[in-house]
């Protein structure tokens, strides 16, 4: 396994970065200003952590599913479930958004003591992501609500083991929990396996941290309250008001690193999260092991959460949403290919093909 | 014992360094006047007559650079008060304009100039022969050849800088500044002239008016030359070859022609005035022979202007060699003893029977590891130029970054991750990234900083900097305030509170100077690696000029000061050669205090060299270097 130049190489230098953090807090070559990524001083260890554990660098992704997610049935839209619910809080949480069930989720993590702590994304400015250990049960509400902006949450699994957390849950972006089961994958065969409970979101994309001057510049003096797409249209809540800003003026800040994502609804987590689309106030749940399936049934018992059947017409849409961005990326990651960024993933797989094969009946 | 540069002992013979002699010259033609701004070789020399300035009633200064120092001089000479100023030969390229006029106003009271070359460049950027600039100014110049002629020529000066009415060059060499022999000395006066009052219609005017009487003043100095015992010629009537040299040159000519048993074959002809060469007394020995080889100091000085006295005496039938074209002797480079007897032996196809220079046979012979300058254990410099280095690159526009003169320049190496571009003289840094930052408008990008020290920030970068805030160039200026003039031997500057003779000054603040004229300034501490990194990486996003302050004092003067804690590495921590280290402390950041154990394959302190600055401790991924006692760090 090749180290820190090759990561520089690779994927700094070929702007693939989804900015998961996995490889930062370790190394004291690799460091981040906002959103940038870079070898601050040139590494000499041959072999390193930073490139075992990136979602970008080459991975048998199909083994690595095999290994966490091995009895699961088998979907190349979604990835692998056992079920799909809608599902939404029974009580509301201050500052949810859309059902609460990602918060509700965490509590009962907590209350039943399933981890030590948990990782999750909080922001003081209402922007700016902060990865936090979460251990106390009034830490949730600081994580409440939507971060747009990339976040290097994963930054924090040092924190973590240096604390000596044994047991952890992480929630995160698809691209996160990639580089979670990568860390185990490919971890040293001294160290001890990781013991976590993954609740993985729904992601288009990410933004990219000059977003926040572009906030900054449109309104000035305004202190930003929330962010969000309800429906149609990215909405800035402020002090003074509510903006809408168009919703493709938004993506011109998409991450380049989100662009070569070829999972929207974290296919390796234990239980995936994101918006159910037909109505309001509820959330989609994808759920993936028997870990994801326990979990959601002790928050139902506890009555913190509502699970519901998932319409067959919402899935079929789910899947195509999924595709359609497997689709659009899988050209991204030729382009960029046939420009000389080294294969991160077999683009020859039967899975791309049958990917493609999908993509194409949908626009017929 | 009392101190041999002040000792009434007029005849008694001291061991002194060439910069004690130039001292005591000095006090000895009864100077009341010295002022300097350091550099190496020369630095010794006003620091000794600060010390002793209010018992052999003068005074002295660290001016704020040569310039100062030379007009500050020129107005003690217009009081007619004798005075002497001292320089290293960058500091005579900084005084050009005024040495080039002073030599047409002329002076009244002595001014000599003493001006250190260092040749090879041992502690400067460059070699420059001074003497070109006494030649274009046409000024009178001697060179010693050793302490008591160093001493001697410094207080000879004074008589013929007063007859002259004119100033006097004094050039010396590294090894004349620092090399030590026998002195005798001579007698202190008694009393010395107070200063004169200025008359309404006295002048001391530079203009070119006076250029005949400049001439006349040279002239009258090559005629006095002409029977200086500072020249003299030994050896054979008719030798195979003469040796015409000067300075150091004399010294290597006189051991290898003994060395060599050519005694009897070579005549030396030993010239302590340089410029203007007495001509006739010159023509007068090359009559004897038809070789002539030079032997000098830097550039071929001497040897083209003995070459322009053959072109005028055809007479004179000599092949002349020397430096020039590099067949002879070495175009560039410090000579040394074993160069000139070597090339006296092949010139005249003589061998070299006596016992060699101590050398070590090549089985014993161990290899040293190669080396390059770095900073000091416990560096402020290297924490800067590692918080700019990352900070670079994480800004990940290529930032350009000026370099400047100091201790600060070997940032240039490894010590500073090789950081800078650009590097020019003393205040170049600022001034070029003013220019660069002004492409701005064709479409350039990169961020461009200027380094400079606190120092050179008094010395040669206040113009720069009105200049880059009146046209607001986009740059960031960063002054490495280390309070000190570090590279030379902490000689005080305007920002310390001392002066040269131990007195307390009111300190100049840099921030208040850089404020007034306009920019705005951050200060911070180049020990907060993180946060000033912060500070740095927002400071490159701004447009316009920016100045930054990192203000941590040197380590040598914190030593001095301060309860040193002690410094270890917990081994078990250690990640050593491990991902998630590769020996960071000792390979990245370099501290010469961070060492590795070869055993344990990890690092450790070298608890000697460490002087507990603890910058090491936040850069540790592991945690693993830990820290006890001491007191707090600036």
């Amino acid at each position: 396994m090749p180290g820190g130049m090759d990561l520089k190489n690779e994927v700094f230098q070929s702007s693939t970065c989804a900015l998961c953090g996995a490889c930062l807090d370790w190394c004291p070559y690799i460091a981040n200003m906002e959103d940038h990524l870079v070898m601050r001083f040139d590494c000499n260890v041959g072999e390193g952590r930073c490139y075992a554990v990136c979602p970008r660098t080459y991975a048998d992704w199909q083994a690595i599913g095999d290994r966490y997610l091995p009895d699961t049935p088998r979907n190349i839209e979604i990835g692998p479930y056992f079920n799909v619910f809608r599902v939404k809080a029974a009580a509301g949480i201050k500052g949810q958004q859309d059902g609460g069930t990602v918060s509700n989720l965490v509590k009962t993590i907590m209350e039943d003591e399933l981890a030590q702590a948990v990782l999750l994304t909080g922001s003081e400015d209402h922007v700016t992501p902060e990865p936090f250990l979460a251990v106390d049960i009034d830490d949730i509400e600081k994580a409440a609500g939507s971060r747009f902006l990339a976040s290097p949450g994963l930054r924090k699994i040092i924190e973590a083991q240096a604390n000596k957390v044994q047991k952890l849950a992480v929630v995160g972006r698809p691209c996160q929990i990639q580089a979670l089961r990568k860390m185990d994958f490919n971890r040293r065969p001294d160290k001890p396996p990781l013991d976590l409970i993954t609740i993985g979101l729904f992601c288009m994309w990410s933004l990219g941290w000059d977003f926040n001057e572009y906030l900054q510049k449109n309104f000035p003096g305004e202190k930003i309250l929330s962010l969000g797409i309800p429906q149609h249209g990215f909405v800035v809540k402020t002090d003074k008001g509510e903006h809408i800003l168009p919703l493709d003026e938004v993506k011109k800040f998409n991450k380049a690193g989100c662009g070569y994502c070829l999972d929207m609804t974290s296919e390796l987590a234990d239980i995936s999260v994101g918006a159910f689309e037909a109505e309001k106030g509820w959330n989609t749940v994808i759920v993936r092991s028997g870990k994801g399936q326990e979990l959601l049934d002790k928050a139902v018992e506890k009555d913190y959460l509502i699970c519901a059947d998932y319409p067959e017409e919402e899935l079929n849409r789910l899947k195509g949403a999924s595709i359609g961005k497997k689709n659009r990326n899988l050209n991204n990651i030729q382009a960029a290919f046939d420009k000389g960024v080294k294969p991160f993933i077999d683009l020859n797989s039967e899975m791309y093909a049958q990917v493609r094969k999908l993509a194409e009946g949908m626009v017929k | 014992m009392e101190w041999m540069i002040t000792a009434d002992e007029p005849g008694r013979t001291y061991l002194m360094q060439g910069n004690e002699a130039i001292a005591r010259g000095a006090l000895e033609a009864g100077i009341r006047f010295a002022a300097a701004y350091p550099g190496s070789p020369s630095s010794e020399i006003l620091a000794m007559l600060g010390h002793v300035a209010e018992k052999m009633d003068l005074y002295a200064e660290w001016s704020t650079n040569e310039t100062c120092a030379l007009e500050a001089c020129l107005g003690a000479s217009f009081a007619r008060v004798r005075s002497l100023c001292i320089m290293k030969q960058n500091g005579l390229l900084v005084v050009g304009d005024a040495l080039h006029s002073a030599s047409l106003s002329g002076v009244k009271g002595g001014l000599v100039l003493v001006v250190a070359d260092d040749p090879s460049a041992h502690s400067s950027t460059n070699e420059f022969d001074s003497r070109h600039q006494a030649r274009s100014a046409g000024l009178p110049m001697l060179e010693p050849a050793n302490m008591q002629e160093a001493k001697d020529m410094v207080k000879w000066g004074y008589e013929l800088s007063e007859q002259l009415q004119q100033l006097v060059m004094v050039r010396t060499v590294t090894r004349i500044n620092h090399g030590r022999s026998s002195v005798s000395l001579g007698e202190l006066p008694k009393e010395k002239p107070d200063p004169v009052t200025i008359g309404e219609w006295d002048r001391m005017v530079a203009i070119n008016w006076f250029k005949d009487a400049q001439i006349a003043k040279i002239d009258q100095a090559k005629s006095i030359f002409e029977t200086s015992p500072f020249n003299e010629y030994k050896g054979p009537e008719e030798p195979d070859m003469i040796i015409v040299t000067c300075g150091t040159g004399w010294l290597y000519s006189s051991e290898a022609v003994e060395a060599l048993g050519l005694r009897d074959r070579i005549g030396i002809l030993k010239i302590g005035t340089t410029y203007p060469l007495p001509e006739d007394f010159i023509v007068k020995h090359l009559l004897k022979t038809k070789k002539v080889l030079v032997i000098e100091e830097v550039d071929p000085f001497l040897e083209q202007n003995i070459a322009g006295i053959i072109a005028y005496h055809p007479e004179l039938q000599v092949e002349l060699l020397g430096r020039y074209g590099g067949k002879a002797m070495p175009r560039n480079g410090e000579l040394n003893p074993d160069i000139v007897r070597n090339t006296l032996a092949r010139l005249t196809g003589t061998a070299f029977t006596g016992p060699e220079t101590a050398v070590i046979p090549p089985e014993e012979a161990v290899a040293l590891p190669a080396r390059e300058l770095t900073f000091c254990a416990g560096c402020p410099h290297r924490a800067s130029f590692f918080l700019l280095k990352q900070t670079l690159r994480i800004q990940e526009g290529q930032g350009v970054v000026m370099g400047d003169i100091g201790c600060y320049t070997m940032g240039g190496q490894r010590a500073g991750h090789y950081l800078y571009n650009f590097l020019c003289c003393m205040g170049g840094g600022i001034n070029a990234a003013e220019g660069m930052g002004q492409l701005t408008r064709f479409g350039f990008k990169q961020p461009v900083l200027a380094l400079a020290g606190d120092s050179t920030f008094f010395h040669s970068c206040l113009p720069g900097l009105v200049n880059a805030k009146y046209h607001d160039s986009n740059m960031l200026f960063v002054v490495l305030d280390n309070s000190a003039t570090a590279m030379t031997g902490f000689q005080p500057h305007p920002g310390i509170g001392q002066t040269a003779m131990g007195k307390a000054a009111e300190p100049i603040s840099i921030k208040k100077v850089a404020e007034a004229i306009g920019c705005p300034v951050t200060v911070a501490d180049p020990f907060d690696i993180s946060g000033t990194t912060s500070k740095v990486y927002d400071l490159l996003k701004q447009p316009g000029l920016k100045v930054l302050i990192l203000k941590q004092e040197c380590a040598t003067l914190v030593v001095r000061k301060r309860e040193k804690p002690r410094v270890w590495v917990d081994q078990e921590l250690c990640r050593g050669d491990d991902c998630g280290c590769g020996r960071f402390c000792s390979r990245i950041w370099g501290c010469p205090g961070n060492i590795w154990d070869y055993e344990a394959g990890k690092a450790k302190i070298d608890e000697v060299v460490c002087v507990g600055c603890g910058v090491c401790i936040s850069l540790c991924p592991a945690g693993a270097i830990k820290m006890e006692g001491g007191g707090a760090c600036g």
